[in-house]
């Protein structure tokens, strides 16, 4: 009866350990143990396979497994084949975009051919909050005057405010105490385009006449007024139009062409 | 000779706190406001040595920031002269032990920088003010700098005694109490 007991009580404990080993194990995931398994198989791989080829031999039907090994070999073959198309063609979306840019370069220089550029790299960056100035590679000693205009790629950057023999310093469009009198394409109002320091990514247009109908997605030109920007040079798209009770205050939101953060190379205009 | 050296020293870790700001901190901001280092610098500099020495390297870093960045020369300059003032002015009336008034002197000094030089720029260059923003941008940047100071007051205050021993001799402790 005792010994009943015990038997009884000792099945139960080694059926629940079991049962609790049984749940850690069906949670683990199944990668974490593939060592357990490489040594499993290493154990018995080489006892099955002298097993399934003497089955084989018997049976006779050792050759459909032979055509498994070459649809195996042609399996491995297609995917190195495969991965060397899709290294192809990553390297054609390189080049394509390559081209897109150089298109974009060449556009650029078609579009300000009539103007005579000096290129430049941006060397610094302000270390103020409320301001924002670039300093460039280029000097006094590469013809820089003070008031050049400078644009990127895509469009205005500023101007130059500062020149030494070797570096120049630029108040870009974005800086609060930089003005810039623009235009619209398509009704070629002027507007006054400000930086400002709510957001150091977009321009505040203000001064927009009573009369002027903006829509989203205008473009912004300088409009040559004020006589240090040259007429034409994009600056941005109007993103977006804030009305106000009184409509002679209204301004809109012009989000610049040029990504200021990421502007490294720029030309000088020289006039 | 030991006050000399001091000062070259002092030059040489402008220069660090120099390249520290522009290609570190220009990257490394709090909802993209770059903290002052040079405020926090002229600042300990005020306050651990002599006026003459706060003032004078005040003006020298500022000169250097206005003719590389700025847009007007001499208003770092003069707001950097002031914290140098600060500094040595914040020495004689509270003590350096407390962390608390560290706190507020890095604070009032950044504000004071920041107000004193915005409203020169919008004087000088005549732009329209934006309060709010403003605001917005400066208690950020107060809250940067005061981590900062805290997080590199151990380093400041074991360099900051050595240059005190050497440049107030004479002082005696009363006017702690």
């Amino acid at each position: 009866m005792n010994r009943n007991r015990q038997t009884e009580i000792l099945g139960g404990v080694v059926t629940v350990i079991i049962l609790i080993l049984l749940i850690f194990l069906s949670n683990v995931e199944v990668n974490k143990l593939s060592y357990l398994e490489s040594v499993a198989s290493s154990i018995i791989s080489p006892v099955q396979r002298i097993f399934t080829d003497l089955k084989n031999k018997i049976q006779g039907n050792s050759a459909y497994f032979s055509n498994m090994d070459n649809i195996i070999a042609e399996n491995e073959e297609l995917k190195s084949r495969n991965s060397e198309l899709e290294t192809e063609l990553r390297e054609l979306e390189m080049i394509k975009a390559e081209n897109t840019k150089l298109q974009e370069y060449m556009s650029l220089s078609t579009k300000y051919s009539s103007y005579q550029t000096i290129p430049a790299y941006v060397i610094n960056k302000d270390v103020s909050n409320y301001s924002s100035t670039l300093i460039l590679n280029v000097g006094s000693n590469d013809g820089i005057k003070e008031n050049m205009t400078v644009i990127a790629d895509k469009g205005l950057v500023g101007h130059i405010i500062s020149v030494s023999d070797e570096t120049c310093k630029v108040q870009v469009i974005i800086d609060p105490a930089s003005t810039v009198s623009c235009s619209i394409s398509t009704t070629e109002e002027s507007i006054i385009c400000k930086g400002t320091l709510e957001n150091n990514q977009v321009l505040r247009a203000s001064y927009i006449p009573t009369g002027a109908e903006l829509i989203q997605g205008d473009k912004a030109y300088t409009s040559g007024i004020g006589g240090i920007y040259p007429k034409g040079i994009i600056i941005g798209t109007v993103k977006e139009i804030i009305t106000t009770s009184n409509i002679t205050d209204r301004y809109a939101i012009v989000e610049p062409s040029v990504d200021f953060s990421k502007v490294d190379t720029v030309l000088i205009i020289n006039e | 000779m030991k006050k000399v050296w001091i000062v070259i020293g002092l030059i040489l870790v402008f220069f660090l706190i120099y390249f520290l700001q522009v290609d570190l901190f220009n990257n490394f901001t709090i909802a993209g406001v770059k903290p002052n280092l040079f405020v926090i610098y002229v600042l300990f500099i005020g306050l651990f040595s002599n006026q003459i020495l706060g003032i004078s390297i005040g003006v020298f870093i500022g000169l250097i920031l206005d003719f590389l960045y700025g847009k007007t020369i001499g208003t770092t300059a003069i707001m950097l002269c002031v914290i140098g003032y600060m500094g040595s002015y914040f020495d004689k009336n509270f003590s350096k032990e407390n962390k608390l008034t560290i706190i507020f002197m890095v604070a009032g000094a950044t504000l004071i920088f920041e107000l004193g030089s915005y409203f020169m720029n919008s004087i000088i260059l005549d732009f329209e003010r934006e309060y709010l923003y403003f605001i917005k941008i400066v208690l950020i940047e107060i809250l940067y700098n005061v981590l900062l100071s805290i997080i590199l007051y151990p380093l400041i205050q074991k360099v900051g005694y050595v240059i005190d021993r050497s440049f107030k001799k004479n002082n005696i402790l009363t006017r702690y109490f």
